[in-house]
């Protein structure tokens, strides 16, 4: 569907807009249309779909509510990255667009999908449940409002940046390892996770680190840093998810779970090639039948995306032996300096 | 189906403390909270600046009676005294125990929760989290009721009470996500919706939601509504959205300047400066720009809040959404240059009228939050009061159903009911003929309201607003839902959102219309004092027979004697 190409005038750029579209009560697949419209500076996506919605058409369906990046409904994929439409501005996304003129709007990956746009969030709602993610107080409730638990600043600052989490899923449609598992905890979720567990009030951290370093938990990750590259809060994910495998490692030693196989199959990458082969990871961990079932499909897929580590064989030894030392102590006592060598 | 003990419509912090409270004060109880969207998604989490409580960590000589008197002349005098004096007296009670449960507070050095300076307040009494306070009190709110267990409906759209006679038999809601319209039988129902502001649109800080909706229920069912002529503009708004500088900025230091480059503030409140309440601020800024000392631009006439003094330290580390959102919205960073503003439609004093335990006029049914009139902010609300409102209030609204739902025995909702709803909401999917757009009536709408019925107001303009909602309300019965499906009809969903505005916006200009007196957030050209001998009482604003009908209800007095209020 497109509306009779608007002439151009001073400022203005005609963009189509090709919106991702599925109605479950009759299409049986999804489809695409294409709506044309001029789109002033400064206008964002989110703007831009509420013009169509109101003008040409009704029928088009997306979440939105606060227009000012801070509820985080409006989560979608905006020539395929994941990110709020109310906060995207048009010709920001225009300059780098692979098809010149085309903007494509697609649905969050990764959660169910409902219509058009708008996905099911409530699969994110029961990984909060599972994980819990709250703060269990140490106060009984019969004690409550009658004095401040005294915090430092210092202790503010450990999940002050964490608390910005809108539940926007966008990192959760990025993430690589949720494309081949379903039930993987979620890079959200795993934020939310150590925000509670580095909270003097809570006193539910063994219970939430045990559940933690189960099967789909903390130690399914494959440090893709997709999540940190795409959160819309630009919180870094990256130190939460470290941190809570650094604790369990400090709390619960090497050997006891599928994470310790995690663990160790980080040291013996790191032995033998001096380097991290990520690319490896989830065979040791997970045995071979597991690795092939579930993640190899998605492997190749993203290796033709070039999303991926390169796989074993193109990963050089690390030069010396201080080297390796080096990211061996990285990846056991200072973990977050890890991720800072990774941005770089 | 077997009724619930509580239905709560809304997951804000209003509806998600009361929610909290009522399993706490009985957790046998069936308790339901239905929400338009996500709870964490509410419109609590745009608050920025803080919640105000005495607690006294910053200012060691705050007392609680110091916050009840600031409230009570900062509300003009129209606010209830005894309901002020719980409002205030609850504060630190439940900011402390909001900090009990994981809020995670910005601190002081001696690691007490922080406060900072607010409008209207004699001390630093406002509890904030940098300035995401509303969302982390959100977040906090929302995962202790997962942690209870709590029943959510999420992502229904409360359409309509149940009544026979004056007795509520329960909601009546749609799923969105099959688009059923389904029964919720219900001992009690506690409204907790929010505000009403965002009929001003294009001229409104609030999310596109806040349209009312739990009032035009309540005013559909004959319960009335109170002071909604009090509407609250705030004075920073981004020129281009309507969205909101919070106060928070001037609190830190920012100065508003003309395009003299003057702090104009000198002018109106030479002691407070840009800390003056609301309602003089915003019309210190309508009155620069009215006499000619504003800037220029294709989105309107607006004035500079400029923060370039405070440093990028202190703007990044204290203002951090502030500045994304100039960055976002208006293509300024603050720590560079001054934020383009101008006055915006904030907070809806007004609302649905209830009693100190938010009882309404009917049976069963309760009101709390934004949503709701107690009334603690009379004419006009002073910042970081209403998150304190919405805990509070909310709190008791929980408590109260909880203990009183025992005493009501619903009747029954029948698949009659439920059918006629469903063809009514969906009659606008067949319209033929001439039809109505949603877009150009919700916009029509914003610009009646604004123009004749915001920060100034006047007889004649009134008389045009009202004329005007009347002829949007007869349009509006044409209006074309172009979305024919089922599931989740966001389409559906704003036609209903903007006849619920429809209905309210009747009830603001009707008060607005009524009130000759200037108090608080209304301003009357051709009334410009206010008028305590006629006009120290609330309105009342009644459906009767599909028509506005105005009353009075006394206001509650207490220690506080009148006096004029200056600042
Ligand atoms: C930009 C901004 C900044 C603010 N800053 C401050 C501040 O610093 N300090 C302060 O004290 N106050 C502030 N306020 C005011 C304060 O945030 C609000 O008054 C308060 O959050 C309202 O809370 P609530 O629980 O009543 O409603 P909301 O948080 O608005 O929640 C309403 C709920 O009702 C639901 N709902 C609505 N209609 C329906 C329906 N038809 N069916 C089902 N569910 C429905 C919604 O889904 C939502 O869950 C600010 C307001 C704005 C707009
Ligand atoms: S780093 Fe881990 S959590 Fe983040 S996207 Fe990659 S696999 Fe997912
Ligand atoms: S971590 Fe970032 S991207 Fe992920 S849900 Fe939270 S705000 Fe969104
Ligand atoms: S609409 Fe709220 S984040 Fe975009």
């Amino acid at each position: 569907m497109t509306v009779p190409t608007v002439q151009h005038t001073e400022g203005k750029k005609d963009v189509t807009f090709r919106v991702f579209r599925f109605n479950p009560q009759v299409d049986s697949k999804p489809y695409f249309d294409d709506y044309t419209i001029p789109v002033e500076k400064g206008i964002t996506v989110l703007r831009s779909l509420n013009y169509i919605k109101e003008h040409i058409d009704g029928s088009v369906s997306f979440r939105a509510f606060c227009q000012a990046g801070i509820c985080g409904s409006c989560g979608m994929r905006v020539n395929g990255l994941s990110q709020l439409a109310c906060t995207t501005q048009v010709w920001d996304v225009l300059a780098k667009s692979r098809e010149p003129g085309i903007i494509k709007v697609e649905p969050l990956r990764n959660l169910p999908l409902i219509k058009d746009l708008i996905v099911d969030m409530d699969p994110l709602v029961d990984k909060m449940k599972h994980y819990s993610n709250w703060v269990d107080s140490t106060m009984p409730e019969a004690e409550m409002g009658k004095k401040e638990f005294l915090i430092s600043e210092a202790e503010f600052l450990r999940y002050d940046k964490a608390t910005d989490c809108i539940l926007c899923a966008s990192c959760v449609s990025e993430c690589s390892i949720l494309r081949a598992n379903k039930d993987y905890v979620s890079p959200a979720v795993l934020l939310k996770s150590y925000r509670m567990s580095v909270d003097s009030r809570d006193s539910l951290h063994e219970q939430r680190l045990a559940e933690l370093v189960k099967d789909h938990g903390v130690w399914d990750c494959t440090h893709c840093y997709r999540c940190q590259e795409s959160c819309v809060k630009s919180i870094p994910i990256m130190d939460a998810i470290h941190g809570i495998r650094e604790d369990a490692i400090e709390s619960r030693g090497m050997k006891d779970t599928s994470g310790s196989k995690h663990a160790e199959a980080f040291m013996i990458d790191i032995e033998k090639k001096g380097k991290l082969v990520e690319a490896t990871l989830p065979i040791r961990t997970n045995g071979v039948i597991w690795t092939l079932q579930n993640l190899l499909p998605m492997a190749v897929k993203m290796i033709m995306k070039r999303r991926t580590p390169p796989p074993p064989p193109l990963v050089k030894s690390a030069k010396g032996i201080k080297i390796f030392r080096e990211m061996f102590r990285e990846m056991t006592e200072h973990v977050k300096q890890d991720h800072k060598s990774h941005k770089n | 189906m077997k009724p619930f003990d509580i239905v709560i419509v809304g997951g804000g912090g209003a509806g998600l403390y009361a929610a909290m409270e009522a399993m706490k004060t009985n957790p046998a109880l069936n308790i339901a909270v239905l929400s338009k969207v996500y709870p964490n998604r509410s419109h609590t989490s745009a608050a920025q600046g803080g919640a105000n409580a005495a607690l006294a960590n910053k200012a060691k000589d705050d007392t609680v009676e110091m916050h009840i008197f600031d409230t009570i002349k900062g509300s003009d005098y129209l606010a209830d005294q005894d309901a002020v004096d719980v409002l205030c007296s609850e504060a630190p009670k439940i900011i402390r125990e909001l900090e009990n449960i994981g809020t995670p507070w910005s601190r002081l050095e001696d690691n007490t929760i922080a406060q900072r300076p607010f409008g209207g307040a004699g001390r630093p009494r406002c509890c904030y989290c940098s300035d995401k306070t509303g969302h982390t009190i959100l977040q906090t709110l929302y995962e202790q009721c997962l942690k209870k267990g709590v029943q959510f409906f999420n992502e229904y759209f409360a359409l309509n009470l149940s009544v026979s006679g004056s007795r509520s038999n329960g909601l009546i809601a749609m799923n969105m996500k099959s688009g059923k319209v389904e029964a919720f039988p219900a001992k009690t129902v506690i409204f907790a919706t929010g505000g009403y502001a965002k009929m001003y649109w294009n001229r409104s800080s609030n999310a596109a939601g806040n349209t009312g909706d739990g009032q035009a229920i309540a005013y559909r069912a004959g319960i009335p509504m109170k002071d909604m002529e009090f509407v609250q503009f705030h004075p920073t708004g981004l020129r281009k959205s309507g969205l909101l500088v919070t106060e928070g900025a001037r609190g830190e230091g920012g100065y508003l300047l003309n395009k003299d480059g003057e702090r104009f503030m000198a002018r109106y409140a030479p002691e407070k400066m840009e800390l003056g309440p609301r309602d003089l601020v915003s019309r210190s800024l309508e009155t620069e720009i009215l006499e000619g000392r504003g800037f220029d631009s294709p989105a309107g006439k607006y004035l500079h809040l400029d923060l370039t003094h405070l440093g990028a330290d202190l703007i990044k580390s204290r203002l951090p959404q502030i500045r994304e959102m100039s960055m976002n919205f208006e293509g300024v960073d603050p720590i560079e240059e001054p934020i383009p503003v101008r006055p915006t439609a904030h907070y809806s004093m007004g609302g649905i009228d209830t009693d100190n335990q938010t009882r309404t006029v009917m049976d069963g049914i309760y009101a709390a939050g934004e949503c709701g009139c107690v009334s603690v902010h009379g004419a006009n609300r002073l910042g970081g009061n209403s998150l304190l409102d919405i805990l509070v209030f909310g709190r008791i609204a929980g408590r109260t159903a909880a203990e009183e739902a025992g005493k009501f025995t619903p009747g029954t909702i029948s698949e009659a009911e439920i059918a006629g709803q469903w063809d009514e909401i969906r009659s606008g999917m067949h319209a033929s003929g001439h039809y109505e757009r949603y877009g150009e009536l919700r916009e029509e709408l914003g610009q009646t309201l604004a123009l004749n019925v915001g920060i100034f107001r006047e007889a004649s303009l009134l008389k045009k607003g009202i004329a005007d909602i009347a002829e949007l309300k007869e349009r509006a019965k044409k209006l074309r839902i172009f979305d024919t499906s089922d599931v989740f009809n966001t389409n559906l969903m704003q036609v209903l959102e903007l006849k619920n505005m429809l209905d309210l916006a009747e009830t603001v200009a009707a008060g607005a219309h009524a009130r000759q007196e200037s108090r608080g957030s209304h301003t009357r050209i051709d009334f410009p004092v206010r008028d305590d001998a006629n006009w120290h009482k609330h309105t009342l604003a009644t459906q009767v027979k599909g028509k506005v009908t105005l009353g009075e209800k006394p206001v509650t007095m207490g220690r506080y004697e009148l006096q004029e209020r200056t600042y």
